[in-house]
């Protein structure tokens, strides 16, 4: 039915479906945020500026409630609840993204692909970068590599995340994930800190925190200044 | 003549507005009647611009002898002594008022007429060119085809004028199916963005409707599911001015409750004004350029019933 902004759910604000993945909340955060961005001229004359940060501020509480697996389970009983979330979620196993409700993609047959050649090249089915980040889907190259500060990033990229989206999960400085992903150790805080940013950055690529930690850790000791 | 719309019918009829003078209107109807054609579809294609007619213009046809004042006017009976041919195979064009004064502002028995004449003609696809502004007889135009088709241009002008437009077509409907003089009252009192009801959205307004009725406000609340005007972003520049259509369906699914679908851009380019100083139609003149090119997967998303998605774009 018509509903309000007010009364949208998460998933209506972000225009997900209840069962995109992870990496369909990144994108869908980074796409919203960027329409309702104070400059965007495709509000001119609909919203005030008051109306705008106000739905500004409820993306991002859409956002940081739906990127963290525990919130959003919780939230997502709250809607069944409500009746607002009917079918139960897929496991997360067989999760693939799917595309918001209000946008079906429907490709051209093959064959009628050449009348499309005017237009912009298209992406690929990204299957691989839109896989979930779920520990048990994590790829074999990390299995059998170190998490290394290039690994790290690595990782990062696959999934589709720029530094820029990892601060806005984590709330570390993009400068000290750079400097991470780069292995400046000499820039890096204090032992327990870096502790915590690597806990956090773990937890938003969806992979081995421990592991990870204990990686890092083991290279920034390495190359301390004895 | 929403009695006329629920009469069974096997063409489409198609009207391309947008509120705004000059956005190119003309242009995109021309061509995309010019590709529809190319298709071995029949189109005819009617200058509904009573006011500045100039869709013979992007066809590069002059001051035609016959236009649609002298069929409004009863100078003929039939509409099919109005039809002329463009060159173009199975295009044909009906043009554009040019004494505007009597013909501006046809009555309702005069609109009427013509839409049952438009109704009975054998063709595939009608394609309307409406007026700039929100006039009554635009909007009508607009809500009696099936496909209503915007066009906007990357800039906040435009874009203000696209979205009054959707409001006044929309609100316009709401009136339409409602008896109730209190509630049309009302509606008219909302449309106004300044009322002293509090009513900001169409939401509001269908909340206080419910207050009244609560029956009338369900109906309107199907009819906002109902209406999905059409999107078309034309002179784009880079991959910004693209992304205002997708901006835009979001922004209007957030404040009207509908479904805004983007049909696709149609890039700047010169060939554009080479075409129509050369007065030869831009699809006819340079077929390959970039936006006959972009007009032609707009129609193709049209006859698909499909819209632009991002994944297509980056
Ligand atoms: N994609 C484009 N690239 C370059 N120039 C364009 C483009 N689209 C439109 N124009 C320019 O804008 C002018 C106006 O276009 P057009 O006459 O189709 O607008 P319109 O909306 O029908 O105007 P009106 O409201 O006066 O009927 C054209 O003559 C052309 O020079
Ligand atoms: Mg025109």
């Amino acid at each position: 039915m018509v509903k309000k902004i007010d009364d949208m759910n998460f998933y209506e604000l972000l225009e997900i479906s209840p069962a995109a993945g992870t990496q369909d909340v990144h994108r869908a955060y980074d796409r919203v945020r960027r329409i309702y961005d104070p400059n965007s001229i495709a509000l001119y004359s609909l919203f005030t500026p008051e109306e705008t940060a106000r739905i500004r501020l409820r993306i991002e509480d859409a956002y940081r409630t739906l990127v963290y697996e525990e919130s959003r389970k919780e939230y997502n009983r709250m809607l069944k609840e409500r009746n607002e979330l009917p079918e139960p979620e897929p496991p997360a196993s067989k999760r693939r993204p799917v595309p918001a409700a209000s946008a079906p993609v429907q490709r051209p047959p093959g064959p009628d692909r050449a009348e499309y050649r005017a237009a912009p090249p298209q992406t690929p089915p990204l299957d691989d970068l839109m896989a979930p980040v779920a520990p048990a889907a994590e790829p074999a190259a990390s299995a059998t590599t170190e998490f290394n500060g290039p690994a790290i990033k690595a990782l990062r990229e696959r999934a589709g995340l720029t530094i820029r989206n990892i601060a806005d999960m984590t709330k570390i400085g993009s400068r000290y994930l750079e400097y991470i992903e780069a292995e400046h150790f000499g820039k890096l805080p204090a032992r327990p800190y870096l502790r915590g940013f690597l806990l956090l950055y773990a937890q938003a690529l969806g992979c081995d925190s421990e592991r990870m930690i204990a990686d890092y850790l083991k290279r920034y000791e390495a190359a301390k200044p004895k | 003549m929403i009695e006329i719309q629920d009469a069974l019918r096997k063409k489409e009829i198609w009207a391309i507005g947008g509120g705004k003078g000059g956005i190119g209107k003309s242009l995109i109807t021309g061509n995309v009647g010019i590709c529809l054609a190319r298709l071995k579809k029949k189109v005819l294609l009617v200058d509904a611009d009573l006011g500045g007619a100039n869709l013979h213009t992007t066809l590069g046809i002059g001051v035609p002898e016959m236009t649609l004042s002298d069929f409004l006017n009863r100078r003929v009976e039939n509409i099919q002594d109005v039809i002329i041919k463009t060159g173009v195979p199975n295009l044909s064009l009906i043009s554009g008022a040019q004494d505007f004064l009597d013909a501006a502002n046809p009555n309702f028995a005069q609109k009427t007429r013509l839409l049952r004449h438009l109704e009975a003609i054998d063709v595939d696809y009608i394609l309307l060119d409406l007026g700039a502004g929100t006039s009554f007889n635009i909007l009508d135009f607009f809500l009696f085809s099936d496909h209503g088709i915007l066009v906007v241009l990357p800039e906040p002008t435009a874009i203000e004028n696209a979205y009054r437009f959707i409001k006044s077509a929309f609100y316009r409907r709401f009136r339409k199916v409602v008896t109730h003089q209190g509630i049309k009252d009302l509606i008219d009192a909302a449309m106004d963005q300044k009322n002293t009801m509090g009513i900001r959205t169409p939401f509001d307004l269908i909340e206080r409707v419910k207050q009244m009725e609560q029956e009338v406000g369900e109906i309107l609340e199907l009819e906002v599911l109902k209406f999905k005007p059409k999107l078309i972003v034309n002179q784009v520049r880079t991959k910004n001015d693209i992304q205002i259509g997708f901006s835009m369906k979001s922004a209007c699914r957030k404040y009207f409750g509908i479904d805004l679908e983007y049909l696709g851009y149609v890039e700047y380019d010169d060939s554009v004004w080479q075409s129509i100083r050369s007065k030869r139609p831009l699809a006819v003149e340079y077929p390959f350029s970039r936006p006959a090119r972009c007009i032609e997967r707009i129609v193709h998303n049209l006859l698909r019933k499909e819209q632009l998605t991002a994944s297509m774009l980056f």
